[in-house]
């Protein structure tokens, strides 16, 4: 499976540096995964929880356990992304969780402006298809639309994330994209 | 979540998985999956960017490493986490307490937890403690005994058959080894004593010798002795022991200081039998006297009848002041000498040394002894801490290995109602 290309957009000040493996200290492993990453958790988060405020403290929330907990990190269990991911999720979970209790669930109303200029009225018209089909998609579903394309994992890094094996991982993904087509469709 | 079983991926599905991570990584896809590549390429697109502001508030958290307070969610249960932390330390830091204080009460008996410490260090210590505790009752017994003995002194109401008996134990000697004694104030009495020593099992033979040596230097006899060595705990040795009544005090005091023996038991006995002495005296003053006036009157005699019944007379009169004699002779003799019975027996313990505080000084081989408790004091709190903290391990672990599974169903329960 190929790996993705795309990963966080407009970061300063990365320094490439060769893959020193154990010799590199925790803060520079952090450090890195960091600077690889923020975006992807970002959008991730903010699309499980459709509130872009929360989603930063969250993922603020997020970078900072990953910090404290970062000696803890096993490699044998699996790539740092995914670890990463898995604290994001705990993290964007326990905000639901914390949604219920006080029972203010604020969805960012949609924003015209996040279309770009360029776009022509075809293709933000699709966009829009797409968003109105995504969000009626149950949460579960819309997670691994999210860790997908937004966060932009490979399936082997969704299976850890969601604590299955790779196949259950990439069949659930199928099954979320062709209920995904069939509600654009439907809205189309 | 529900976890699918882990079958082998359909082969459809696993095509139409490589269109979509071919469409993301901008390669050209079987038509067949157009519409799902203009699906993965839309939803990639409409990817929620990061906000420029946060994203450089971000990166300056992370490098100054997220010091200072901590902010959002992290902020808003920061009681909670002190009170899991709090907790947890309280426990331990309680735990280990309660451990501390058991493994002192428990390893350190030869402390009386009043604050001083009594002269053996040894198990055994607790028994002489419980000897002398009973001693306390027997001298206040010995008192009011005394107080008879005092009566009996007393010249208007003088009782032949009157004692005293005290019994006592190490811990209620006056360091001399000196007992209380009434008052003799010139009067006949009867003095006898038992001595019980305890020593090592092989310091029987030792301790008879030291015994044997007391008793020469105080002109007393050893009426009988049986010394039995057999390096165990089964030796022992009995002496029956006379030595001079004024003699009787310094010989007791020497005995219970015998340098491999310790004191178990001692008791001291007295009689008065002044009556005695003074009614036997005077049967033989009036035998006598008799005697003397039969002789008178065998010299005045004329006939044979009277020379053969004043005869008769006088020998029976010789006869009570032989007995009468002899009798008091005895009662003399146990006036003068006074009875000792003495036991030695190998007790389980060695008995402690006598040790002079401020005399003996520190040496290296009291430093091995103390260093050698404190490790066992030590390796005691360590023990019964391991052993109380060990199962609250257990519960420990077990709350919060459940405690995990619980926010994880909870988590994922708030994941299936968002």
């Amino acid at each position: 499976m190929n790996r993705l290309p795309r990963r966080s957009e407009g970061v300063t000040g990365t320094v490439a540096t060769p893959d020193q493996g154990a010799q590199q200290s925790s803060w520079e492993r952090f450090e890195q995964l960091y600077r690889s990453s923020r975006d992807d958790v970002f959008a991730y988060v903010a699309t499980l929880l459709g509130d872009r405020s929360t989603a930063e403290d969250v993922t603020e929330l997020a970078f900072e356990r990953a910090y404290r907990r970062r000696r803890t990190f096993d490699r044998r269990r699996g790539e740092e992304r995914a670890w990463l991911f898995g604290i994001a999720r705990n993290a964007a979970l326990d905000e639901l969780r914390r949604r219920k209790r006080h029972a203010t669930l604020v969805v960012d109303p949609e924003d015209p402006s996040v279309d770009g200029p360029d776009d022509g009225a075809e293709v933000a018209l699709a966009r829009t298809m797409v968003r109105q089909a995504l969000s009626t998609l149950p949460a579960r579903e819309r997670e691994i639309i999210a860790l997908k394309f937004h966060a932009g994992l490979s399936n082997a890094e969704l299976a850890r994330v969601l604590g299955v094996s790779e196949s259950n991982a990439g069949t659930l993904l199928y099954r979320t994209m062709e209920k995904l087509r069939k509600a654009c469709n439907a809205t189309a | 979540m529900r976890l699918l079983d882990d079958t082998p991926m359909d082969p459809e599905v696993a095509a139409a998985l490589d269109a979509i991570d071919a469409t993301l990584a901008g390669e050209a896809v079987d038509p067949q999956y157009a519409e799902l590549a203009e699906l993965a390429l839309l939803l990639a697109d409409d990817r929620p960017a990061v906000d420029p502001v946060f994203a450089h508030t971000l990166d300056e958290r992370v490098a100054g490493r997220f010091g200072g307070a901590a902010r959002g969610a992290e902020q808003e249960r920061p009681s909670r986490r002190f009170t899991w932390s709090g907790w947890l330390a309280g426990g331990v830091a309680l735990t280990t307490l309660a451990a501390a204080v058991v493994a002192v009460f428990v390893f350190l008996p030869g402390i009386d937890h009043a604050g001083s410490t009594s002269p053996s260090s040894s198990p055994a210590s607790s028994g002489v403690s419980s000897a002398a505790s009973s001693a306390v009752g027997s001298a206040s017994s010995g008192n009011s005994a005394s107080g008879a003995a005092s009566e009996s002194a007393s010249p208007h109401r003088a009782s032949s058959g009157a004692a005293a008996s005290r019994a006592a134990a190490p811990a209620a000697t006056s360091p001399s080894g000196q007992t209380p004694q009434p008052q003799s104030n010139g009067r006949k009495t009867i003095q006898s004593a038992q001595l019980n020593l305890a020593t090592a099992p092989g310091r029987v033979d030792d301790v008879a010798q030291e015994a044997f040596n007391v008793i020469g230097q105080e002109n007393g006899i050893v009426n009988r002795s049986s010394v039995t060595q057999t390096g165990s705990a089964d030796g022992n040795a009995f002496m029956q022991l006379s030595v001079p009544s004024s003699a009787l005090a310094p010989t007791m005091t020497k005995l219970s200081q015998l340098t491999y023996a310790r004191v178990a038991s001692r008791t001291d006995n007295s009689q008065d039998v002044n009556n005695q002495y003074v009614q036997a005296k005077r049967r033989l003053a009036d035998a006598q006297a008799l005697r003397t006036s039969l002789l008178k009157q065998l010299a005045n005699a004329v006939t044979t009848e009277q020379v053969d019944s004043l005869k008769a007379q006088i020998r029976d009169a010789e006869r009570s002041i032989s007995s009468d004699e002899s009798s008091l002779a005895a009662l003399n003799r146990r006036i003068a000498y006074s009875n000792i019975s003495l036991t030695i027996f190998a007790g389980a313990q060695p008995p402690v040394t006598p040790t002079h505080h401020g005399s003996g000084g520190f040496t290296l081989g009291k430093a091995t002894h103390d260093a050698g408790r404190v490790l066992v004091v030590v390796a005691g709190v360590l023990l019964i801490g391991l052993a109380v903290l060990l199962p609250v391990a257990v519960i420990a672990g077990l709350a919060w290995w459940v405690g995990g599974m619980v926010t994880h169903r909870r988590r994922e329960r708030a994941l299936d109602l968002a």
